[in-house]
């Protein structure tokens, strides 16, 4: 086909004509991505997900009588009222898979932000891609302290990490001491993933920076055929705390195993994960009365902000689950994003960063027990405080810290 | 070899030379990203599975182990350059040697084993090897290898936003590989291993330089597949040890090649040019549902090809092709 | 490490063994018959252990009296498989042998598909059933009664298995069918029939693995993957084509599984199956016990 004259001039009378369209369409919806597992052995994560993301977008879109950023108004206020549209993609747990959907969200969906991923490796590849496109990343539940310690501009977590957890754990073992209890040895019980890895290195130094004593440091398989021999490591070391670092197939499996083989352990402080499932209290939870879960949000919030009970029943509506400490930080997750491009008033990936670092946003805005949400110069929220939850009468209580505790530990679980 | 023999494989050359060249001009016509993506797995997996295929295919000593390979590959290059600074292009051929190395050595007592017993040896040494780098410290353990990136350059070998050299070595690759293989078929070794199945009682009379043929097939194939590995690390920029050698690796460099036809000279083109956009398609498309719906779509075709046309797709195009493979 | 630490895993790694047997005999059937590898027995395990499950949640009918019924439902199963897939498989005139490897693996692909799009991902358990949670203690010893009734029914399956494969014309047409497909036809034994019973039989013997199993564990899509590499490697380690292997493998992978943790730290545990399988093979190419 030749170009002709009247071929250009009639395409540019067509763009002239849909160019006030075009620009109206693009301000009425704000496409975000959201990258998950869908498939594969962590689908349900990504399934669930899905759910606590659409939550906050029912939220974000519609109006509420919500102390929660955007809540009230409909759509974002600092674009005309445009709606956030989600984007779905699966990355099947693999870090190839998830740098090639980052990629296609990027250039064909055209998204202005990225939020995912559940899986620690797949972060490390998408927040490459969103670095090199300049397009910002919020780690909504990646909990490993690698992630933000490697100088990206467009990486931002609102959640703790690792780190932070685990020292939020140490912190409550010394408050015990300090009030005569006796914590001296520690069992750590990890898999052997991204996650189990980063959780243990972070306990073992943590354990030695603060005088504890590591009878044993288990290293397993995930999602081994039988744990029986592991059990019996940690069953013999008998230490006044044991430390699980699981996901939910291996959490049942072990909780099961240390019913058969007569292991009652003094006390479980767990990394979350497969603990804060409710599949494993489903399966086993008549064996986990009285563990001690780490995490970041804790319903019994409701109590203080009554919203976070609301919201939950919005999330429950669509998922038939509560909300737990992934779908929790999920759903913030969102907010946080979608709050910074309200305030950017722009879709352009340096201008939402900018919003973002500029973040501010008190704890009460929030269904975090969080203190603030304000990042640092590498991305991470420091004020973002853990709880620690102590599973009861089948429901999570507040334990610590003191201030968000609602009730105190039952030590030793099983008194 | 008779004439017909000689003047198709003139014909297989010219197609194949036509073939890179029109590949070679397609990223200037698709500009997207995404689809040059799925071009450069697309070239990457013909390459693996053409590699595989010299074991596996003309060989017939059928691996479900190449993921070890693939993953020494892309641990050498990905090792040496963040902790030693060796650019990726030597670590890519060191990677390359050791994997040869280690294929000869594992091949010696393999070789031995007979049918479903080699192809389990083979899976369960490559997990071994997976296992074991799970729990090396040194290397990164599960925490992977994240390889920096910063700026464009042909010297490291990475690039932050364009695709085309990845796509122009990846097709580079693939037209090695291919080409290692029309050369093998014609000669000795590949004289050796189509008498070997066209007459197993040849295997008798042929044993000790067979079984050296078959240690030089393993050696080729484990170079090759150790530079797709060095390749896919620095295409990825971040490597752990369940993505690079997990037994679906092995099963993903396979499938090209046994849906295309194995021991053929085109299966492997043909199965990746097929089966690797379509996984990448379905995934992308109907993959956000968490249902399951493109595991149904994907395994179903899987079952339907490997049962329609157990001799390949390749029997589709050119029956005449099939003769070789015998 | 104490004595009691060292009979507690061989004990444990002894019912597990047995276990894996009782997993791994249905693999050894249906390739001793035929010389084929199903790769989608850890599906049919996946499938047997949602059938369990299914029957309890639904009808609160106990795994153990669940078992007979599942092993009649995947009977049926795995010879609907043989009658739609297998049989095209193994007439392939090229490649046979990659061709039921690949058409056993896509096949296992849509069953984890179907399985998500049906059950969701989510993870399943059998919370209270007769057995679970109940555990057997001597001398500081504990053995989990499910896996012990596991160990139980694996001894029986077996039993049954080898009087059936000697004793019964069915058996003997298997057998015979095995050694010369061709000859049989002409003495009037339909070969594709004897070998969807084959795959009937092999199935309903995962079926009843898959009962037991999910007295004790969690079920969900990938669950399969998590026992097929061991089913084969107990299968290849007692030898093709030896279903007395099978239960000699699956004892030898269950020891060698405890026995590694005592040594090696446990998340290199199956480093010692595998070495074992290779040693063994290394030294005898048939495997343990094995006629091919």
């Amino acid at each position: 086909m030749s170009i002709t004259r009247r071929n250009v001039l009639l395409g540019a009378s067509a763009v002239a004509a849909l160019a006030p369209i075009a620009a109206r369409a693009e301000t009425s919806e704000v496409a975000i991505g959201v990258i998950y597992p869908f498939s594969g052995a962590s689908a349900q994560i990504g399934v669930d997900a899905q759910k606590a993301f659409e939550t906050a977008a029912e939220i974000i879109n519609n109006k509420y009588d919500f102390d929660l950023p955007l809540a009230r108004t409909e759509g974002l206020p600092g674009l005309g009222g445009a709606k956030v549209k989600l984007v779905f993609a699966d990355h099947q747990a693999d870090p190839q898979k998830g740098r090639a959907e980052a990629e296609r969200l990027i250039t064909q969906d055209k998204v202005c932000a990225i939020v995912g991923t559940y899986q620690s490796a797949v972060a490390v590849t998408v927040s490459q891609i969103c670095e090199r496109y300049q397009i910002p990343f919020i780690s909504a539940d990646n909990s490993s302290p690698s992630l933000h310690r490697r100088g990206l501009k467009f990486y931002f977590r609102a959640a703790p990490h690792d780190e932070m957890f685990s020292a939020a754990m140490f912190d409550f073992f010394d408050a015990m001491k300090k009030k005569g209890t006796k914590i001296e040895t520690l069992a750590l019980f990890h898999e052997d993933t991204i996650f189990g890895t980063d959780s243990s290195n972070a306990q073992l130094k943590l354990a030695a920076d603060r005088g504890y004593k590591v009878v044993a440091d288990i290293k397993y398989r995930a999602n081994s055929p039988s744990l029986t021999a592991e059990v019996q490591q940690i069953k013999a070391a008998n230490a006044d705390v044991l430390m699980p670092s699981s996901y939910t197939t291996d959490a049942i499996l072990l909780v099961k195993t240390m019913a058969e083989l007569g292991y009652k352990p003094k006390n479980i402080v767990a990394q979350d994960a497969g603990f804060a499932e409710k599949a494993t209290y489903d399966a086993v939870g008549d064996k986990l009365e009285g563990v001690i879960s780490r995490g970041s949000f804790s319903l019994d919030l409701a109590q203080k902000r009554p919203m976070v009970g609301l919201i939950n029943e919005m999330y429950r509506a669509k998922s038939g689950k509560d909300f737990n400490d992934y779908s929790s930080r999920q759903f913030m997750g969102l907010i946080v994003m979608a709050d910074a491009i309200n305030r950017a008033k722009s879709t352009d990936g340096d201008k939402i960063r900018e919003a973002l670092v500029a973040t501010d946003m008190p704890g009460e805005q929030t269904i975090m027990p969080w203190r603030r949400v304000k990042f640092d110069e590498m991305g991470q929220n420091n004020f973002a405080d853990p709880v620690l939850l102590q599973y009861s009468a089948k429901t999570f209580v507040t334990i610590f810290p003191e201030q968000a505790a609602v009730s105190e530990a039952i030590w030793p679980m099983n008194s | 070899m008779d004439t017909a023999f000689n003047q198709r494989r003139r014909r297989d050359l010219i197609v194949a030379a036509c073939f890179a060249v029109i590949a070679a001009l397609v990223p200037l016509f698709v500009k997207d990203v995404y689809v040059q993506n799925i071009m450069v797995l697309t070239l990457m997996y013909a390459a693996l599975s053409q590699s595989w295929n010299i074991l596996s295919g003309y060989c017939g000593q059928i691996s479900l182990g190449h993921a070890l390979y693939f993953g020494l590959g892309a641990y050498t290059t990905a090792l040496l350059f963040t902790k030693f600074g060796v650019l990726p292009w030597f670590g890519m051929l060191g990677g390359g040697l050791i994997s040869a190395v280690i294929a000869m050595v594992l091949g010696y007592p393999c070789f031995r084993l007979r049918g479903h017993y080699f192809v389990i040896a083979t899976i369960v040494i490559a997990e071994i090897a997976l296992l074991l780098f799970q729990n090396w410290d040194w290397a990164g353990a599960a925490l992977g290898i994240d390889i920096p990136v910063r700026g464009d350059s042909w010297l490291k070998f990475q690039f932050t936003r364009s695709k085309l050299p990845y796509f122009y070595f990846a097709l580079g690759l693939a037209c090695v590989a291919w080409l290692v293989t029309w050369w093998l078929e014609d000669s000795k070794w590949g004289y050796w291993w189509r008498a070997v199945k066209d007459n197993p009682d040849a295997a008798e009379s042929l044993g000790v330089v067979v079984f050296n043929s078959k240690m030089g097939a393993a050696a080729v194939s484990a170079f090759l597949t150790a530079v797709g590995g060095a390749f896919y690390a620095q295409f990825v920029s971040y490597i752990d040890p369940e993505s690079v050698m997990g037994f679906q690796f092995s099963l993903l460099m396979a499938l090209p090649a046994v849906l295309g036809g194995i021991g053929t000279l085109w299966g492997p083109v043909l199965g990746a040019v097929i089966l690797i956009p379509l996984t990448e398609l379905t995934r992308s498309f109907i993959g956000g549902s968490g249902r399951g719906v493109d595991l149904i779509v994907y395994g179903t075709l899987i079952v339907l090809i490997s049962l329609a046309r157990p001799e390949g797709l390749v029997g589709l195009f050119s029956p005449r092709r099939k003769e070789p493979a015998r | 490490m104490t004595a009691e630490t060292i009979i507690q895993s061989l004990a444990s790694g002894l019912l597990m063994g047995l276990l894996y047997g009782l997993i791994a005999v249905g693999l050894a059937l249906i390739f001793g018959l035929m010389d084929v590898v199903n790769f989608a027995h850890g599906e049919f395990l996946m499938i047997a252990m949602y059938a369990t499950f299914f029957l309890f949640a639904f009808f609160a009918i106990d795994p153990l009296l669940a078992a007979p019924l599942v092993a009649a439902a995947l009977f049926v199963f795995g010879a609907l498989v043989y009658l739609c897939v297998v049989r095209f498989a193994v007439r392939a005139k090229a490649n046979a042998g990659m061709v039921q490897i690949f058409s056993t693996f896509g096949l296992a692909i849509v069953m984890r598909g179907l399985a998500q799009f049906f059950f969701t991902p989510d993870y399943r358990s059998i919370t209270h059933s007769w057995l679970g949670g109940k555990t057997f203690s001597i001398a500081g010893i504990y053995l989990p009664v499910p896996q012990l009734a596991g160990a139980l029914v694996s001894i029986a399956a077996f039993t049954a298995l080898y009087f059936f494969i000697n004793r019964t014309d069915f058996g003997r047409a298997l057998e015979a069918t095995r050694e010369d497909a061709g000859a049989v036809a002409l003495v009037g034994i339909d070969k594709n029939r004897v070998f969807a019973l084959g795959w009937g039989l092999g199935a309903a013997l995962v079926g009843l693995a898959g009962a037991i199993m999910a007295m004790f564990f969690y079920v969900y899509p990938d669950v399969g993957a998590s026992f097929a590499l061991i089913a084969y490697v107990t299968v290849a380690l007692g030898g093709f084509g030896s279903v007395f292997g099978a239960f000699a493998g699956g004892i030898v992978v269950g020891l060698v599984e405890a026995g590694t943790t005592l040594i090696l730290p446990p998340s290199l545990k199956s480093v010692g199956i595998y070495a074992v399988y290779l040693l063994v093979v290394f030294i005898r190419p048939r495997g343990l016990f094995g006629s091919l």
